[in-house]
């Protein structure tokens, strides 16, 4: 995995974006959201910024046994 | 407890002999029954060895039969699985344990590990914990009749700003008042304990001084696999590898067995010590865990003649973040921070590697233009404070011993101890008391960097 591609700006170096966190099942309690993970070997689903390009939250869908990158969209619907 | 703490060549021995199933080699079965050398190291087992010839050596552990039933499973052969079957069999008198591993004894992290150990750390929970662990790291080879290399050669932490040099103040104050020892170095005591950093280059960052733990240093990784896998192994536990857990069995609302792609099998308790693959274990027993899986590498260079002598780190944020020592062979090992983002991969990505190597440029110039031999990652349990988890989950006879994050190797000996004394008698030790799972819940953090529920630096 050495690059993402952010809808808004396109295929853009790893180094550019910056993760936030894996989510939990949604609609957990509060403590759950902030300290619950889930991990399955074949399915992260996961929360990142475009730090050093459009500055947008991404929702990334990836394997992180293989470190494909399985989707990526913008959070919160399409561009600003 | 002292008075357990040998290595009974005799069960060593015998068990050897026990356990070759009927489909052994030929070769594994004669050497049995050849009379019993003593396997105990000692100038007079390679005296003996030395007259015997080949053949005299056993293997350092043995127990390639799965039972069908189990007093305690230990799953996962990494330092704190091995450790924590050691104990139960050495203190506790459990006689039926097993460890199963997916994969090798050593696999893990034990094998791939940067092998430095310490206790600076700021909260009273973490640094108590981690002075039992060194204090057993120095009388560990002895206790394993297993050499595990310990080298007090020091851990200096540096501080390359305004802004470090408080938090390490901060720190070594916290630990002296402890009764750990800790001395914050000047810009001149520092380069009197570590000629090497003088500046014989003009330098990216000056260095301000640093904290010096003398007892701190390293200790030869595998030999700790190897070790405990073998005093566990001579005091009857069975090592199984190549047997993964995949599932956990209940019967009557607590657990009785796992699992394993080598079939069922019957489990009084269970510990989970799976370090890198616990957030699986959580979703596996359907109990999410406040943990992340995330990578850390390490590389190490050609072996050159002795350079430095100690341990330099340097983990704050903003100016290159690094740590590095010289391996006895003479290779330089260094390392940094996470990889930032979860993954099994075991690769590590290519600029975060380029990040260290400038960082400990920055840090010795005189390493500059050394080819890198080897580059390699693992996979750490990250909590969301940074610190462990010993404690039951989700069921009354199934516990978990993880959240290691990138500094769980110094923790194997105490870690081991303890979590043996809660699987054996149902009540944690007052040393891990704080690290029950429940924390996160009533907010009971242990939170050394103060960084919120994220194991990556933002
Ligand atoms: C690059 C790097 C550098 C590090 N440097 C240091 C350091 O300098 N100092 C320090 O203190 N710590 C360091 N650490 C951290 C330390 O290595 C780990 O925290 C510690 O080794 C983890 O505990 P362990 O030894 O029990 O883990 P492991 O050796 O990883 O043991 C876990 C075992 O469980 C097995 N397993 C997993 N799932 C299953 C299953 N379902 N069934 C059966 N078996 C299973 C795995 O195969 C593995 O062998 C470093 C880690 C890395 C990656
Ligand atoms: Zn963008």
């Amino acid at each position: 995995m050495t690059r993402l591609v952010c809808p808004f700006c396109g295929a853009r170096e790893l180094g550019e974006f910056e993760f936030r966190k894996t989510l939990p099942e949604p609609g957990g309690t509060p403590f759950a959201q902030v300290y619950e993970r889930i991990e399955r070997p074949a399915l992260s689903v996961e929360h990142w910024q475009h730090v050093e390009g459009c500055r947008g939250w991404l929702l990334v869908h990836r394997n992180p046994s293989t470190g494909d990158v399985l989707g990526t969209e913008l959070l919160g619907g399409g561009p600003l | 407890m002292r008075r357990h703490g040998r290595v009974p060549a005799r069960a060593v021995y015998a068990r050897a002999c026990d356990e070759s199933p009927p489909n052994e080699p030929l070769t594994a079965r004669r050497r049995c029954r050849v009379s019993g050398p003593d396997p105990r190291y000692s100038a007079w087992s390679l005296l003996r060895a030395r007259i015997a010839g080949d053949g005299y050596w056993r293997p350092l552990w043995s127990g390639r039969v799965l039972a069908d039933a189990y007093d305690v499973v230990v799953v996962g052969a990494g330092g704190h699985g091995l450790a924590t079957a050691y104990h139960l069999a050495r203190d506790h008198g459990v006689r039926r344990v097993a460890v199963l591993e997916k994969r090798l004894v050593g696999y893990g992290n034990v094998g791939r590990n940067t092998t430095i150990v310490r206790s600076n750390y700021l909260l009273p929970e973490n640094h108590y914990f981690y002075e039992d662990s060194l204090r057993r790291w120095q009388s560990l080879s002895r206790d394993l009749n297993y050499n595990v290399m310990y080298s007090p050669r020091g851990v200096v932490d540096l501080a390359l700003s305004d802004d470090d040099w408080p938090a390490l103040a901060r720190r070594g104050n916290a630990m002296r008042l402890a009764g750990i020892d800790a001395e914050l170095l000047d810009r001149a005591g520092l380069e009197r304990f570590v000629p090497e950093l003088a500046p014989r280059r003009a330098r990216r960052f000056p260095v301000l001084g640093g904290l010096l733990q003398r007892r701190g240093g390293t200790v030869r990784h595998d030999a700790v696999a190897w070790g405990y896998a073998r005093a566990a192994s001579a005091f009857g536990v069975d090592i199984i590898e190549d047997c993964e857990v995949t599932g956990v069995a209940t019967a009557a609302g607590i657990a009785s067995g796992v699992e394993t792609t080598r079939g069922f099998v019957r489990a009084g308790r269970i510990v989970f010590a799976t370090a890198g693959h616990s957030g699986l274990i959580g979703t596996m027993l359907g109990t999410p865990l406040p943990i992340e899986t995330h990578l850390l590498q390490a590389m190490v260079t050609e072996p050159i003649k002795p350079l430095l002598h100690t341990v330099l780190v340097h983990v704050f944020p903003g100016h290159g973040e690094a740590y590095v020592c010289q391996s006895d062979r003479g290779g330089i090992v260094m390392g940094g921070h996470l990889d930032g983002f979860p993954s099994y991969t075991r690769e590590g990505r290519w600029d975060r590697l380029e990040e260290v190597v400038q960082g400990a440029v920055d840090l010795l110039p005189q390493i500059a233009g050394l080819r890198i031999l080897r580059q390699w990652a693992g996979t750490n349990d990250m909590t969301m404070d940074g610190s462990p988890i010993i404690d039951r989950l989700r069921y009354d006879n199934v516990f978990i011993n993880a959240g290691w994050c990138y500094g769980g190797f110094k923790a194997i000996p105490a870690s081991g101890s303890a979590c043996a004394t809660l699987v054996a008698t149902g009540t944690a030790p007052d040393l891990i008391r704080a690290y029950r799972l429940s924390r996160f819940a009533t907010g009971h953090l242990l939170d050394e960097r103060g960084g919120g529920p994220f194991p990556v630096r933002l």
